[in-house]
């Protein structure tokens, strides 16, 4: 494998001595002279008409700047399904009704929080209440009751996949098992609520807003059709972000609220939720329900699969609709299935809606697939590992008309992950068991339902007279550490360090598109974009060298160590810095520039490339209690070549440490559509005391598409935790769940269930 | 009415007029523009607000400012010393142990309180300390790995401090 | 070899199974309103289609489609 002065090594966050030092500046700690807060009355119906509002009495409210309903809006619609118009469904305020509790109706700006939230009481707002639905199940039925217009039986969204002749090879199965499936909700709690800060130039038509999101280029996009401006008048910052995991991709009512309330008042407008909001008004991983069929031979080896999906999208549409589609991809992977049919039904409900959060798709989907699969293992005599090496894909593996493998690491992780749980687990105490998963996730997807006509990433640098180099670039970090590797990638390709690189990233005004951090994109993406860009530079200076060092033309220059020089004969080159000075120079005294894209082409429905590996947890079921322990973790991961080691293990950590909450902990009880617990008090996450220390082994192939060999590793893991952890209970005690949080009451009904079982049996048997 | 309130944050001696209902976190956010204390939660159940006061680990949300009136307080602005950062500062640097960095001054003033009173944590005195700072990023373990490793590297500079001290001692030129 | 056309947006499938599939995909107004005149509810079909194993919501329509959108020989 090639050789790298700065990939590949332990790197430490380029963001980091601000972020330790508190220097760091995040959207909820800015302000901005003459600045006004805003702040949104909410409906307290789960769907409602709305009769009349009335504000006058808040607009009387000294310090109150401006009150603002749905018709001092714009009133243009947005969303992320560009691509099917009827599915932008989003807008600033409600017009004609409420369709969950939180959707805004008016909005208000005052010189302080304070005296805006009085004025939020002093808006009298009637309402029809019309019934309500909350359950997909409840919605899709003839006469539910409509979400939206000209959404018939609330279908938001439908997805079929099919390949194979599923209902020959069904016929043709030794085995075939039936389950279904019902998955909670689950919030992705970034420590840092929505909030954003618009301030509009009524000089200039122009607005510019800073925003806590993971994808400038969406809100940019988003708030000109909100507003009906064009895209070019809005610029977006994402200064720092504390946490996206998903749920800070489509354009919230704090954006275009406080853009329109500084339109109206011509000062700039800040709106920050609060944690109630932020939980009970931003959006959410989907519940649903799921039904499985697997026919597998003897042996183990899967001949068919279907698998139905219904999601209780909520109000809106968000990324919801592309999680409906993904759900019933990577409920495939990492496995050969030669024959699979998979139908997906995304319904509006009136709740908060279901969206992209991390790891979207494969979460609830690998949950239930991975459970059967253990149960369909047990049935048949064959070791849960087994059946996972016996399935798993090898490289070049297609899913017809879906997705290729290009780089695979899966069997290498599997053959690894047998002889190490070996050594690390050689006996297991009683009421202990191991439980496994295999996974695997996109790096970046390939679908464009946002309809953007720019390519997907793009990274465009300056080099400076110094050697300096000013990289920029719309690609997001989120926290995920993507400032590092881009840095990184662009040092690589120049052959010079990191502190020679500045980032200007996540400013819609100051560099070109990238499409934001989702998906696992950027390092894939982005990185090919910045590679792109900096090889440009790079070869500008070969060619200058090339003439100055006048050697053979048949010999290779290298960028590297801060010197341009022969491959084979090390000591003939050039400085870098010099080399930088001749080019400049040569160039009219312009500096050194590369504008590098890139966008997927030919690689599937899905993504150019997939991390994958396998995940076993040894947990520890307390049989009086019921009380479940995540005891060691270990993961064997293909995640290509590694950018950043450091990175890529905080990824995997924290991609663990959310998918176990999904499994133990995290859960949205609602009733009639009021979330009952929105806040950290009642909502738990995982605290450091709850988390078993993760081993990680990384198994590293070479991926064609990514730069330098590289691919995802920030959403694969979260996915395989919770059904790993359940089928670790399984194995220790029998128990079988249908549902993914496994709280001590549910595990205690499932022991009870299994003993009943297992004595029906013994008696049936006598 | 408007009370008066003195503090010390970060060593400088502050003199100002509040609201009695002011929180800490308020008074250090919004009247002194100290925004790297950050607030991540309305219940008192984060602790992305924690400051030291006096040598305690405190959540600036759930105190009012009046309350630590005449009492010294350290922020994680006040941590580095002018061109170098606190140990702890760069051991979650080396090790990793943010991401997005929202909780991360909560995290590292109340490791510079635990380290104070217990040089030499064990994981799971770690994670007693730590145990109330959520953080939805990292999974904890390299936070913990972190503060392993600032303990380490206070112990050697405490170590390499009092070798210079007895140095000094011993060439007979004395402390000063 | 007979093809089939979509009635609402003429979309050619090989066969009915697939132009049914393709059908059923389109969120628009105007394909919904037709499957009325043909006496199925977009609802149902759909239904049909993800809650019960097997194609039956396809198969339903594509039944319709079978009488209602051969074409011959126009590609
Ligand atoms: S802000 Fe959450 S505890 Fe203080
Ligand atoms: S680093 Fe993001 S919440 Fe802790
Ligand atoms: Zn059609």
């Amino acid at each position: 494998m090639k050789e790298f002065s700065i990939i590949g090594k332990p790197t430490p966050n380029v963001d980091g001595p601000a972020k330790v030092t508190g220097e760091a500046q995040y959207t909820i700690d800015m302000t901005l002279p003459h600045m006004l807060y805003g702040k949104l009355l909410r409906s307290p119906y789960p769907h409602a008409r709305i009769l009349s509002i009335d504000t006058s009495e808040a607009e009387k409210l000294p310090g109150v700047k401006a009150v603002i309903t749905g018709k001092d809006t714009p009133g243009g619609k947005w969303g992320l399904w560009r691509r099917f118009r009827e599915l932008s469904d989003q807008q600033a305020l409600a017009t004609d009704k409420v369709r969950f509790i939180g959707d805004p109706v008016a909005a208000v700006a005052a010189t302080t929080e304070e005296i805006a939230e009085k004025a939020l009481d002093l808006i009298e707002v009637d309402y029809e209440p019309l019934p309500a639905v909350f359950d997909p199940i409840e919605a899709i039925k003839d006469d539910a009751p409509m979400v939206h217009e000209d959404f018939p039986s609330n279908i938001n969204a439908t997805r079929h996949i099919e390949w194979g002749d599923v209902d020959d090879a069904f016929a043709k199965a030794d085995y075939i098992r039936e389950d279904r499936f019902v998955l909670e909700a689950a919030h992705p709690c970034a420590m840092e609520v929505h909030n954003s800060l618009a301030s509009y130039d009524k000089g200039t038509g122009r607005l510019t807003v800073w925003t806590s999101t993971g994808s400038p280029y969406f809100v940019q996009l988003n708030l000109a059709e909100a507003l009906k401006m064009r895209e070019g008048d809005i610029r977006v910052i994402k200064p720092h972000v504390g946490g996206h995991f998903g749920g800070k991709n489509s354009t919230m009512p704090d954006a275009v609220n406080a853009a329109i309330l500084s339109m109206k008042t011509g000062r700039p407008v800040k709106i920050v939720f609060n944690r109630d909001e932020e939980f009970t008004t931003t959006e959410h991983r989907t519940a649903q329900h799921m039904a499985l069929k697997l026919g597998l031979k003897k042996n183990g080896e899967i001949v068919a699969f279907e698998v139905k999906a219904m999601t209780n999208g909520g109000a809106y549409t968000g990324l919801g609709a592309t999680t409906l589609y993904l759900t019933g991809t990577f409920i495939t992977m990492p496995y050969k299935i030669p024959n699979y049919r998979y139908d997906g039904v995304r319904t509006y409900t009136n709740i908060v809606w279901g969206t992209s959060i991390r790891g979207f798709g494969a979460v609830p989907g690998k949950y239930c697939s991975e459970t059967q699969l253990d149960r369909a293992a047990k049935d048949l005599g064959v070791d849960p590992l087994e059946i996972r090496r016996l399935n798993a894909v090898a490289p070049g593996y297609t899913a017809p008309g879906q997705y290729t493998f290009e780089s695979c690491g899966i069997q290498p992780c599997i053959e690894k992950m047998v002889v190490r749980v070996k050594e690390k687990w050689p006996t297991i105490e009683k009421d202990e068991g191991i439980g496994y998963c295999g996974f695997a996730y996109m790096s970046g997807g390939i679908f464009n339902w946002i309809d953007t006509p720019y390519a997907y990433s793009s990274a465009h640098i300056k080099v400076n007279w110094d050697g300096t180099v000013d990289l920029y670039s719309q690609a997001a970090d989120v926290g995920q550490g993507h400032n590092t590797v881009a840095a990184m990638i662009c040092a690589e390709e120049l052959g010079i360090g990191i502190e020679d690189i500045r980032l200007h990233m996540g400013d819609t005004a100051h560099a070109y598109t990238d499409l934001g951090a989702w998906g696992s994109r950027e390092t894939l993406m982005n990185g090919n974009a910045i590679k792109d860009a900096a090889s440009q530079v790079k070869q500008k200076l070969i060619d200058i060298a090339r003439l100055k060092l006048g050697e053979n033309i048949a010999y290779d220059l290298v960028a590297r160590n801060k010197r341009i020089f022969l491959e084979l004969r090390p000591e003939r080159g050039l400085s870098y810095y010099d080399l930088v000075k001749d080019a400049i120079r040569q160039n009219d005294g312009v500096p050194l520039t590369g504008t590098g894209h890139y966008t997927p082409h030919n690689k599937g429905m899905i993504s150019p490339a997939y991390g994958m590996g396998i995940m076993a947890i040894k947990a520890k079921v307390d049989r009086g209690t019921g009380h479940v322990t995540a005891r060691d973790v270990l993961v064997v991961h293909d995640s290509g070549q590694i950018i950043n080691p450091l990175g890529a293990r905080g990824q995997v950590e924290g991609s663990i440490h959310m998918g176990l909450g999904y499994g133990l902990c995290e859960e949205m009880p609602m009733d009639q559509g009021m979330l009952l617990n929105p806040e950290f008090v009642d909502y738990k996450i995982l605290r450091t005391r709850d988390m078993p220390e993760i081993e990680i082994l990384e198994v590293p192939t070479y991926e064609p598409n990514g730069p330098f060999g590289a691919k995802e590793a920030a959403e694969a893991t979260i996915a395989p935790a919770a059904p790993a952890l359940a089928n670790a209970v399984y194995q220790a005690c029998g128990a079988e769940f249908f549902s993914n949080v496994l709280k001590p009451e549910k595990v205690l009904k499932a022991i009870r269930a299994r003993e009943a079982k297992n004595n029906a049996a013994s008696q049936a048997k006598e | 009415m408007k009370q008066q309130l003195n503090i010390v944050v970060n060593g400088e001696p502050h003199e100002l007029f509040i609201e009695p209902k002011t929180l800490l976190v308020q008074v250090l956010r919004e009247h002194l523009g100290l925004t790297g204390t950050h607030q991540a939660c309305d219940s008192s159940s984060c602790a992305a607000c924690t400051v030291v006061v006096d040598g305690m680990a405190v959540k600036s949300c759930s105190i009012l400012a009046l309350q630590v009136n005449g009492r010294e307080i350290t922020t994680v602005e006040g941590l580095a010393q002018e061109k170098s950062l606190h140990p702890i500062q760069q051991a979650f640097i080396d090790n990793w142990a943010f991401q997005c960095g929202f909780c991360t001054s909560g995290q590292i003033m109340a490791t510079k309180a635990l380290l104070d009173e217990n040089p030499d944590p064990t994981r799971e005195e770690i994670q007693a300390q730590l145990d109330g700072h959520l953080c939805r990023c990292t999974g904890y373990n390299m936070i913990n790995e972190a503060v392993r490793d600032a303990a380490k590297r206070l112990k050697a500079r405490k170590d390499l401090e009092s070798q210079k001290w007895l140095q000094t001692a011993k060439s007979g030129k004395g402390a000063k | 070899m007979p093809n089939y056309r979509c009635p609402m947006c003429r979309k050619i499938c090989a066969t009915h199974l697939d132009l049914a599939r393709h059908y059923l995909g389109q969120t628009d107004k105007k394909h919904k309103e037709w499957l009325k005149t043909q006496g199925l509810s977009y609802a149902a079909l759909i239904k049909a289609q993800v809650t019960e194993f097997g194609n039956n919501g396809y198969e339903a329509l594509a039944k319709v489609l079978q009488k209602e959108a051969t074409v011959i020989d126009e590609i």
